[in-house]
């Protein structure tokens, strides 16, 4: 079988939530031995932020936690205890990366930071994604995705146009972004070290990625101060365009006339070939009534159907997939874009598989997200070496433990 | 090139954009940043806008070629990313599978809204009707409404944004192990396995998502304040922090501590937190969470943030000269390995020097 391409390459993940695990999801999809540290004392949120009702092991049986942390080991580790912080270095001599999501201040706080990490492993490479950097005048403030999508800019751009609010995206947008950004970053560093032999301290604030997405509105306000337009569905180029109401509750289709072609496709496909011949500037100015024509069409059908049946004429459609559609997307299916991965603990559901898709190593989701500690022994005295009679001392301290400390209790 | 510093950690990594889309030419611009020569090849007429070529072409070498000449500098490549419809690149004589197999270390990355294979591979798709396959959009918005767009063009820039982490990470592969490889990467498969918590819930017992607007419950969400609006972000942890912070008496219930207590009274407590940040200013609501340590966030838009003062001492913005003027632009990514700015080039400008760089070749 073809090697993924990083294969041989070992992280230490400090990181929590969803920004830094997203981008570790993404380093164990292509092939890393990705190894999650938590404390007992302090684990990852997530495990316990939506506990499934009456469920004995909150922290093993989230289904929020497993999505985004499969194919990842789970040292538990104290790291505010000496010996904790000993054996974590232990650990970093025997890693190519390092990445933590904390708030700029507290891995040096802990004394784990860079120079201790550079003392353990010289060439190590450490992915640190605060919210708004290490450095600079709001390092301090605190970084979560909906924050970081308003300090960006991403909020701004986004609205009905009618009432004056930008909104938010739907999801903590500001946490994949940045976790994708770190993912590329990672290997930026390897090549980087294969090269000089160096490794690499990379600040990545995820305020900073998510504004590389609106790279083009930056553009518009500095050349000409453009302030964001909200132009709910439609799209400047295109007309008509926009989002249009199906059969059932709350079921939608996207449409785009892109050109002349598609627009005439459309026009027909709606029954309204008298309108075939508008143009660009007329669509637009009329865009109001040519909705009000397409809502009379789609209005009778399901969104698949209308979907469908438009591709096939020549126009850019598709269905407003939801959360549940999602999941019984034909093509998807088709496409095998998700997994079923056993959990000893929890039934299996679908789990997306790698968005990376490598067509010839065909990287494919492994395991599921490593319950609590669940590999202390193998990295404790497999990789590092110690005893069976030091785990359990170990344990007995509260530096390892295989269940959080006062999770039972909520 | 020669002229560039040897501290690029690309540089010497030679990248051709074929396509001319937002996402192909978005997954390059950090490649080029980072020291990589992008060559971007001109098919027929400019795709980007003037604003969308300010922000992401700066650096990058042009060439205008035909199809053989085309197919020779993807086997002079690294990396190719391109961003046509299935079987574009196969039409032109640059079959991957082909080229892969007569350059085994090269790494081709195919972008396109639904991916090279399956029934709906072939769909036309705007960004919008990409944006709606991927699930991210049936969040957004209110639910009183149709879900709604995200500015700027998100399925496509998330499409490149994954390219170019990928690209690396197949290029870092393939110096690795000696082999690259064709990635098949769709908008809608980015978007479906990044849906938070709700693509997952959905998947485990069909709980459907409603679109939540602005406000997730009463300590998390966007509210009017007296120049704009601004958010906070309050999980559980941070809840005391904010409530205590408001120093407002309404807000003050010890009862509203608890989780359960909250979930009940949401939008009672939505209300009173919705009156507290209206007479509030933004700049004065982010002290407040700084010194708090709450997660509390305002409205920016682009404009603001040129002026802002913490991205200039990170040294944020590249400066673009167009021919408009000076654009600033998003700059390197993150900090740790050298950046270049750049230049715009004219299209087709570098057909000759690339032809002789790349392959040899005299004019």
């Amino acid at each position: 079988m073809k090697e993924l391409p990083l294969a041989g390459i070992r992280v230490a993940d400090l990181s929590m939530m969803w920004a830094g695990p997203f981008c570790t999801r993404l380093l164990g999809e292509m092939g890393a031995e990705v190894i999650k540290i938590e404390s007992p004392r302090a684990w990852d949120n997530v495990r316990t932020l939506l506990p499934q009702p009456g469920a004995p092991e909150p922290w093993n049986t989230s289904y929020y936690f497993n999505d985004y942390n499969r194919d990842k080991k789970s040292l538990t580790l104290d790291l505010s205890q000496p010996r904790g912080k000993e054996l974590y270095l232990e650990l970093i001599a025997r890693c190519d990366c390092v990445i933590e999501n904390y708030r700029a201040d507290v891995l040096d706080k802990l004394g784990i930071g860079w120079d201790a990490l550079r003392r353990a492993k010289p060439d190590i490479i450490l992915i640190s994604m605060a919210g708004f950097g290490k450095t600079g005048s709001e390092k301090g403030f605190v970084g979560f995705g909906p924050i970081i999508e308003q300090m960006a800019g991403m909020a701004s751009t986004t609205g009905y146009g009618d009432d004056g609010v930008p909104y938010k995206t739907g999801i903590s947008y500001g946490d994949p972004i940045g976790g994708i950004a770190a993912a590329g970053a990672v290997a930026l560093a390897l090549i980087a070290r294969r090269r000089t032999g160096q490794g690499a301290w990379i600040d990545l604030a995820q305020r900073e990625t998510m504004a590389q997405m609106l790279g083009p509105a930056f553009a518009a306000a500095s050349l000409r101060g453009a302030a964001p337009v909200h132009r709910g569905n439609r799209d400047p180029r295109f007309a008509p365009q926009g989002l249009y109401p199906c059969l059932g509750s709350d079921q939608w289709v996207a449409i785009s006339a892109r050109d002349e072609r598609e627009w005439w496709a459309l026009a027909r496909a709606i029954g309204a070939p008298e309108l075939e011949s508008l143009e660009l500037d007329v669509r637009r100015a009329r865009h109001d009534e040519l909705d009000r024509r397409i809502e009379a069409w789609t209005r009778a059908l399901l969104p698949r159907e209308a979907a469908e049946s438009l591709q096939r004429a020549g126009v850019a459609a598709a269905p407003v997939l939801d959360c549940n559609a999602i999941h019984q997307d034909p093509h998807l299916a088709a496409r095998g874009s998700w997994v079923e991965l056993p959990q000893p603990k929890m039934k299996t559901w679908k789990q997306p598989a790698s968005a990376w898709r490598l067509v010839e190593a065909q990287p494919l989701p492994r395991r599921h997200a490593p319950l609590f500690g669940e590999h202390n022994r193998e990295i404790l005295c497999g990789l590092l070496g110690h005893s069976e009679r030091e785990l359990g001392e170990l344990a007995a301290a509260g530096i390892i433990g295989d269940a959080p400390i006062g999770a039972r209790e909520g | 090139m020669g002229t560039e510093s040897e501290d690029l950690p690309l540089a010497g990594v030679r990248v051709l954009e074929i396509g001319g889309g937002l996402a192909a030419a978005f997954a390059t611009r950090w490649l080029t940043g980072f020291g990589a020569d992008v060559v971007r090849s001109d098919a027929g007429s400019e795709t980007l806008t003037r604003d969308e070529q300010a922000a992401l072409l700066a650096s990058k070498r042009r060439v205008g070629v035909g199809d053989a000449r085309l197919r020779e500098l993807a086997l002079a490549a690294d990396i190719v990313v391109e961003d046509g419809v299935p079987g574009a690149l196969a039409a032109r004589g640059l079959d991957p599978r082909a080229l892969r197999r007569e350059k085994p270390a090269l790494v081709v990355v195919s972008l396109t809204p639904f991916g090279q294979t399956g029934p709906a591979a072939h769909w036309r798709a705007s960004n919008l009707v990409a944006h709606a396959a991927g699930g991210i959009l049936s969040l957004t918005g209110v639910a009183t409404r149709a879900p709604l767009q995200n500015g700027g063009n998100q399925a496509f820039m998330l499409l490149g944004l994954n390219g170019a982490s990928a690209a690396l990470t197949t290029y870092f592969g393939s110096l690795l192990h000696g082999e690259g490889d064709w990635l098949d990467i769709s908008a809608q498969e980015c978007a479906a396995g990044m849906l938070e918590y709700y693509g997952p819930r959905a998947a485990f017992d069909h709980t459907p998502a409603v679109r939540l607007g602005n406000r997730v419950n009463c300590l998390w969400g966007i509210f009017p304040v007296a120049d704009g609006f601004a958010g906070v972000c309050a999980l559980q942890r941070q809840a005391p922090a904010f409530l205590a912070m408001t120093r407002d008496p309404a807000l003050a219930d010890p009862r509203f501590l608890e989780p359960a207590y909250r979930l009940e009274h949401d939008a009672e407590i939505g209300e009173l937190v919705a009156r507290w940040f209206r007479d509030k200013k933004k700049r004065d609501l982010l002290e407040m969470g700084e010194s708090n340590k709450v997660p509390m966030g305002a409205v920016m838009t682009p404009l603001d943030l040129l002026g802002n003062a913490c991205l200039d001492e990170r040294g944020f913005f590249d400066v673009v000269n167009t021919p408009a003027g000076e654009a600033r632009v998003p700059g390197r990514p993150y900090l740790g390995l050298a950046w270049r700015a750049g230049a715009l080039h004219g299209p087709a400008a570098d057909t000759d020097a690339v032809a002789a760089d790349w392959l040899g070749a005299r004019a």
